[in-house]
């Protein structure tokens, strides 16, 4: 199976943990060395990873912090506290949660701390690596000849890989990749990993989805999320909603990966993070509406369960 | 949401005429927010700089986030920039759909002013492969560019004069 580099996109080897940082691709490939929990907070906060690439950084985190002096499991607990604030709107604490309470286990049996957190960790990782394969396949078998598919922001490679395998299959498709401002994720890295994929695609301004659907040049829209709540509403990269509203309007089938969760019971219970302004009123470090104008960017919007066709869930419990 | 209230914003989308702005009315307590307006940011830049001649500071936000000030319950009233109306509908600037159907949805009043130029129906798709004349995509990926959409009659609540 083809494998985009987006969809594993951190590796550790030795006591480094090395991040892709995708605010350079697909000009550059490049991996971050982070060997501490004060380097994982800086690549998740400064967005040199996202979505999946986050999860990663989390649990491998506890394995760069497993040598450290005195209390193992108070050490761990503090790291699980830096890594959850790190970025509001993602579950973090759902994950460190279960890593630390498997510490604090060992401890009260007796049992070798580190052993446990990092078989804990490791077998957490192969679990979700399969079971994200399988999602893949799933996606694949979802895509339908013919089918012009519309994607925001990035699937964490998934998306591309089920392309693969389904223009392998012999289905004929394809994709309008939204720009997704101010990171520009889809236009970096969704029409660089599609191509990659053997997909034919086209990136289209973020306002460009009305026309798209009304004019019937696209039949499917396909987009992660970053957080799911009990009831099935999701939160995903901000534009979601608007995707989501459109497709409902338009008939159109919204098909959503999630990562089923019951840590909060509704979108309306997630937290928004509101990121620094500057990020999309400057470019290379320059005023791009002037300098009196003021900007306001949310990183996320939730995207209620009843505007979701089709929920391609993981199971990521251990 | 942190230090905005519900029904708290103007929201505009395309680029509007200077005339058309100088006859905005904003109430007091009232925001102004200003969708980009991707390729050119036209929008962003012309509507921001109209506004601040007027005293008026905008808020500028990226096309993919007038979801989220309607989903917050935010937005008071929605501007789009018209080309051409009549009874079926009107040529707005792209990224008018998104408003309209929003609004629509959240019952937010939406309304047409005259948009600054009438500009070609396909933009350059160079444009969308760039930023501010900086390549972003990858070399070779296809852009697709339209610059204006139709707005049918069943979104649109009340017409400028």
């Amino acid at each position: 199976m083809y494998e985009s580099p987006l969809f594993w996109p951190a590796h550790i080897k030795g006591k480094t943990l090395f991040v892709l940082d995708e605010t350079l691709v697909p000009s550059k490939m490049k991996y971050i060395p982070v060997k501490d929990v004060k380097g994982a907070v800086a690549v998740i906060r400064s967005m040199k990873t996202r979505a999946f690439g986050q999860f990663l950084v989390v649990l491998n985190t506890f394995l760069l912090e497993l040598d450290a002096r005195g209390d193992l499991v108070k050490h761990l607990e503090k790291v699980a506290g830096l890594l959850n604030n790190s970025r509001p709107t993602f579950p973090f604490a759902e994950v460190t949660g279960i890593i630390v309470a498997v510490a604090r286990k060992a401890k009260a049996n007796g049992a070798d701390v580190r052993a446990a957190v990092a078989k804990t960790v490791q077998g957490f990782l192969a679990g979700i690596r399969e079971r994200r394969l399988e999602r893949v396949r799933q996606l694949a078998a979802a895509l339908e000849y013919g089918d012009c598919v519309l994607t925001h922001c990035n699937v964490s490679g998934e998306l591309a890989m089920a392309a693969a395998i389904a223009i392998k299959e012999g289905k004929k498709l394809k994709f309008f990749a939204t720009e997704t401002r101010p990171y520009m994720q889809g236009a970096k890295l969704t029409t660089w990993e599609l191509a990659k994929a053997g997909a034919q695609v086209t990136v289209v301004a973020d306002n460009t989805i009305g026309l798209l659907m009304a004019e019937g040049r696209v039949n499917k829209a396909v987009i992660g999320s970053d957080r799911s709540a009990a009831n099935g509403d999701i939160a995903n990269k901000v534009g979601s909603y608007q995707i989501a509203v459109l497709a409902h309007e338009f008939g159109i089938p919204l098909i959503v990966l999630t990562q089923p969760s019951k840590g909060v019971k509704s979108g309306e219970d997630m937290p928004i993070e509101l990121r620094d302004a500057d990020e999309l009123l400057k470019f290379k470090g320059r005023a791009v509406f002037g300098t009196k104008t003021k900007g306001f960017y949310p990183g996320f919007d939730v995207v209620p369960h009843s505007l979701i066709t089709k929920a391609i869930p993981i199971h990521a419990g251990l | 949401m942190q230090g905005y209230k519900p029904g708290s914003i103007v929201l505009l989308q395309g680029v509007f005429g200077a005339g058309a702005l100088k006859k905005l009315k904003v109430a007091k307590g009232m925001l102004v927010f200003v969708c980009e307006g991707r390729p050119s940011l036209e929008a962003g830049k012309v509507n921001s700089k109209a506004l601040l001649a007027r005293g008026i500071t905008p808020t500028v936000i990226c096309d993919n986030m007038a979801g989220f000030l309607f989903f917050k319950d935010m937005v008071k009233e929605v501007y789009l920039a018209c080309q051409y109306a009549d009874a079926g509908g009107a040529l707005c600037d792209t990224g008018a759909l998104i408003c309209a159907v929003l609004a629509k949805r959240h019952n937010v009043p939406l309304k047409l002013m005259p948009a600054k130029h009438k500009t070609r129906f396909l933009g350059n798709p160079e444009d969308i492969v760039s930023f501010e004349g900086v390549r972003i995509t990858p070399k070779g990926t296809k852009g697709y560019v339209p610059l204006v959409e139709w707005v049918p009659g069943k979104y649109l609540c009340k017409k400028s004069k």
